[in-house]
């Protein structure tokens, strides 16, 4: 924590140095794969099915045949029974290109176990299954949106998660909406955007999503809070001190307060859940201290992200 | 509601400034300790929702603030005394007056009229402010001071605690005078006739707590007093009593020839509206020998009538077996006064006057009267019985005897001899002053013709003595010494004087009735033939000789002096009274004997030492209409004016501010709650 050391110690401590990935969840992991709700032109040859027309073994179309087509692809069976030249049309498979933007700003620095470390261990997994599927796997937080680390290969695994265990909260981390435009201006291409955020973000966060939506990204949000800031265990005449701007509120905690709280939290929530709802984002709420497996292997299955 | 301010000024405002502080520390930023959290941004909107940063919105949520204010409010209204039924009354001076006669003893309200008095007197007491003052007089027949003027209330309440029922008649006025007197001590004499003006006239309000039966009281007494009188007891309250019990002697022949026969007469009366009927019941010495079935009808005497037989002597009490408010006058008491005769010794060379007055069948009754010629002056009979004090009075008519007897004695125109001069004792006699005054008696030469000026009314000898038209030829001056009295007054000087020698008391007359003469006897003077001649004579057996005439013995009313007539030939008696408790009594300086501890109701025996039958009894009765009339009167007259009762329903200050303080506690309590819930929610 950047904070002074008066400060009352709510919440855990900063998550450096974990292992985000055990073999046993990596074993798993390999068996799943990503979903993607719409379907992308690729980069490279891959094992995901392309908007590009191409080489694979699946039957995409018929068209007529123009000159300069290569000769293979011409149907012979159609021509002996019609006379005229047509062109069987395949479809391409290539790789999808699986973004992960983790929300490295300082209040993602908070819980037991911090979001910021389930946040990484969930941008590791899904990297991880991405890099098992021949996806190219692009990760990087908020502060260098613009710099991502992209690999592609399960070799390159140990890659990403070695840069995501290096990496930290920051203080000097730009707004959700600023990071998610450099983003954009950096990955021209198209694929799924996982956007590990808890939303705290005073500017708001309707502007970044929009501006997702509108690069026609297949876009994952994953809410990620914890259980302290759920269920706050506050009592007393408190200074609460913001963590990312040292914003000061001056508060008196009673069962009223309290009560306003969690009202307004809920109230937070849904207006970010029916926001994505509404532009078809998939909106995934998660505790940080909910259990990677379960999490990855039911939650997030269920919910469609993985398979 | 009304309001006694305890505090001062400053007291006031250190008070007033607490409430600004408490709000002040509400305004000030708590030390709150800091907290970090992920972000602001939600606390700050639920912080919104509520308001909080308002400050009157602060303050309007804030139950602790309210708590604390509303104890603060409390303290500062219980500071203030609220309270109801007062007046203001800062710095007054009170003076309560309680009624403690017979009548206050009446049960019409519980427990009795005295015990609601002395309630009512201390919750003025508890009412009065902090820099009042007041004083306790207790009135019955006399008033007493119970407690001077002071502001501590423990005090007054000690004393108002100590007023004891009375059996005594009510005479208020000396209490209002008390209390005039004592409330503006106006100004101190000094002897060298320097006037100090001791405090300023301050108005002073008395609180008397009475029935009202007290008669008419002069205005002119109250001085600058405001009288405030609150009446106790209820206004119709019906007694009955006995208002009159009296023995007598048949005066019939027949009757008297009956051994003991008496005759015991009652007067009752009931007050009040209703017809009564109830039993007389008569005990003689506490044996039931009598009763009678009696009908009051009401506001109306009764007379009842019991002829006894075989009744020598005792005490007669009489009952009323009727419960009512007032006990003290269903009871009454008389006596059978002892048989007792004294001895009266008569020297005189003849005098039919004398001889006549002292023959009466009134003498006879009581006296024993024996006649003897001057030579028996000489006898060894008569030197005897003078030194055994064999006789009560001896009278020595125009003859005086050699020494003075042990006896009480009456000289008519006679010399005392020398030794009548009292003996002083050996210090004093021995240097004689010229400047004291006699203390012997000194007489003077024949002279005549003398007007007798005035006689002492006052004294029991001469009281009823209209001289007036008596004739004197001659008589000498008799002045008595400073112990005696003078009871007749003549142109040229005393003639007529008494004073006690020891036991004895010796009676000098100036002037003879006859005298001696060459042709035998001349009237010396006219008195003998006069009416008041044998006024004087029994006068003189009854209280010189100490005889007594009637067969009832006297009685008073509590709280009275009694006096008595008693044998000289004892210096000091016993007086025992009802409860047994026993009191000497000494001759007084005129030579009588005064009882004044006539405070219970009952007979009282006079003992005298070495007899066993009491010589004397007498009766103290309560007897008064007044007393025993229980209605309770609702003005007060005083001349023209009259004072009207203060509300029956005067009530004492009710006080709220111990309720407040309590109820400050229980706010401190919730408060103390309030705080910890909101600190461990």
């Amino acid at each position: 924590m950047a904070q002074s050391s008066s400060v009352q110690s709510t919440f855990g401590p900063s998550s450096t140095g974990q292992t985000l990935l055990t073999p046993e969840m990596m074993a798993k992991l390999e068996r799943m794969e990503l979903v993607s709700r719409k379907i992308f032109r690729g980069r490279m040859k891959g094992e995901r099915r392309s908007k590009r027309k191409g080489q694979s073994v699946e039957f995409a179309d018929f068209r007529n045949y123009v000159a300069g087509d290569d000769l293979r692809f011409i149907d012979w069976n159609l021509f002996a029974r019609l006379d005229r030249l047509y062109l069987k049309i395949f479809l391409e498979e290539e790789d999808l290109h699986v973004y992960t933007l983790v929300d490295d700003s300082l209040s993602m620095d908070f819980g037991t176990p911090t979001k910021f470390l389930t946040a990484k261990r969930i941008a590791a997994a899904l990297g991880y299954i991405g890099l098992c599927r021949g996806d190219r796997v692009s990760v990087s937080t908020f502060s260098k949106a613009a710099s991502p680390l992209v690999v592609r290969g399960r070799a390159s695994s140990h890659r990403l998660i070695g840069q995501l265990q290096g990496s930290e909260c920051q203080s000097s981390t730009p707004s959700m909406e600023e990071s998610v435009r450099r983003f954009c201006l950096k990955n021209t291409g198209k694929g799924i955007v996982i956007l590990i955020t808890d939303l705290m973000n005073k500017t708001g966060y309707e502007a970044a999503l929009k501006m997702l939506v509108a690069r026609e990204m297949d876009i994952y949000l994953i809410h990620i809070l914890s259980p302290e800031e759920l269920q706050p265990k506050l009592t007393g005449d408190l200074k609460l001190m913001d963590a990312e701007d040292s914003d000061m509120r001056e508060v008196s905690i009673s069962s009223s307060l309290l009560q306003r709280y969690r009202l307004t939290l809920d109230a937070f929530i849904e207006s970010a859940r029916s926001f994505c709802n509404r532009r078809s984002i998939a909106y995934v709420s998660v505790r940080s201290d909910q259990e990677i497996d379960p999490l990855l292997n039911e939650y997030l299955r269920t919910r469609g992200l993985v398979r | 509601m009304t309001w006694i301010n305890m505090l001062s000024p400053l007291q006031w405002a250190l008070l007033l400034a607490i409430p600004p502080a408490i709000l002040s520390l509400y305004f000030l930023k708590l030390k709150r300790q800091e907290a970090l959290v992920p972000s602001t941004m939600l606390w700050k909107r639920a912080i919104e929702d509520l308001h909080v940063n308002s400050i009157w919105q602060k303050l309007r949520k804030n139950l602790l603030l309210y708590l604390q204010l509303l104890f603060l409010g409390l303290l500062i209204l219980a500071c203030i005394r609220p309270g109801w039924s007062g007046t203001n009354r800062v710095g007054e001076r009170r003076i309560y007056i309680i009624d403690h006669s017979a009548s206050m003893q009446a049960t019409d309200t519980k427990p009795s009229r005295l015990d609601i008095a002395r309630e009512k007197a201390l919750r003025l007491i508890q009412d009065a402010g902090s820099n009042d003052s007041a004083m306790v007089i207790s009135t019955s027949d006399r008033a007493s001071v119970e407690q001077g003027f002071t502001n501590n209330r423990s005090l007054l309440e000690k004393a108002i605690q100590r007023i004891e029922p009375t059996t005594q008649l009510t005479e208020v006025s000396e209490a209002f005078r008390v209390a005039a007197g004592l409330a503006n001590p106006g100004r101190l004499s000094f002897e060298d006739n320097v006037d100090i003006q001791v405090a300023d006239a301050v108005p002073a309000t008395v609180y008397f707590f009475s029935d009202g039966a007290v008669g008419e009281l002069n205005e002119a007494e109250f001085g600058q007093l405001k009288i405030e009188y609150v009446p106790i007891g209820n206004i119709e309250t019906q007694n009955a009593g006995i208002v009159g019990f009296a023995i007598q002697r048949p005066e019939s022949k027949e009757a008297q020839a009956k051994q003991g026969a008496i005759s015991a007469f009652a007067r009752m009366v009931q007050y009040g509206s209703d017809p009564v009927e109830c039993t007389a019941s008569l005990y003689l010495d506490n044996t039931l020998i009598d009763a009678q079935k009696v009908k009051l009808p009401p506001g109306e005497e009764t007379g009842i009538q019991f002829d006894l037989e075989g009744v020598d002597s005792g005490a007669l009490k009489l009952e009323l077996d009727h419960p009512d408010a007032l006990a003290l006058d269903n009871v009454a008491y008389a006596a059978i006064r002892p048989d007792r005769q004294v001895n009266i010794l008569l020297i005189t060379s003849g005098n039919n006057a004398l001889e006549t007055a002292l023959g009466t069948q009134r003498i006879g009754q009581i006296a024993n009267v024996q006649v003897e010629p001057r030579s028996y002056l000489a006898s060894p009979e008569y030197q005897a019985a003078a030194s055994d004090a064999k006789y009560d009075l001896i009278i020595y008519d125009s003859c005086s005897p050699e020494k003075m007897p042990a006896a009480s004695t009456l000289f008519i125109g006679g010399m005392p001899p020398a030794d009548i001069q009292p003996r002083l004792p050996e210090s004093l006699a021995d240097k004689p002053t010229e400047e004291s005054p006699p203390d012997q008696w000194s007489f003077g030469e024949p002279s005549g013709p003398v007007i007798i000026m005035d006689v002492n009314r006052s004294h029991p000898i001469s009281q009823y003595l209209e001289m007036a038209s008596v004739g004197i030829v001659e008589a000498r001056v008799i002045k008595p010494p400073a112990a005696g009295t003078v009871l007749m007054l003549s142109d040229a000087g005393p003639i007529f004087s008494i004073s006690p020698r020891g036991a004895f008391q010796d009676a000098v007359l100036g002037f003879d009735i006859v005298r001696p003469s060459e042709s035998g006897f001349e009237m010396n003077s006219d008195w003998g033939i006069k009416r008041s001649f044998p006024v004087f004579v029994f006068a003189a057996v009854e209280h010189l000789a100490g005889g007594v005439t009637e067969a009832s013995a006297p009685t008073v009313q509590p709280g009275m002096p009694m006096p008595l007539l008693l044998s000289n030939r004892f210096k000091t008696y016993k007086v025992i009274d009802p409860k047994g408790r026993s009191e000497t009594i000494d001759r007084g300086a005129d030579g009588r004997f005064l009882y004044t501890k006539t405070d219970e109701l009952g007979v009282y025996e006079v003992r005298a030492e070495g007899l066993e039958e009491p010589v004397e009894r007498f009766c103290v009765n309560l007897f008064s209409n007044r007393e025993s009339n229980l209605k309770v009167g609702l003005e007060l007259q005083t001349g023209a004016e009259s004072i009207a009762a203060t509300s029956n329903t005067l009530r004492a200050r009710q006080e709220l501010w111990r309720w407040l303080l309590l109820l400050a506690l229980g706010l401190l309590m919730l408060e103390w709650i309030v705080f910890n819930r909101r600190i461990f929610i």
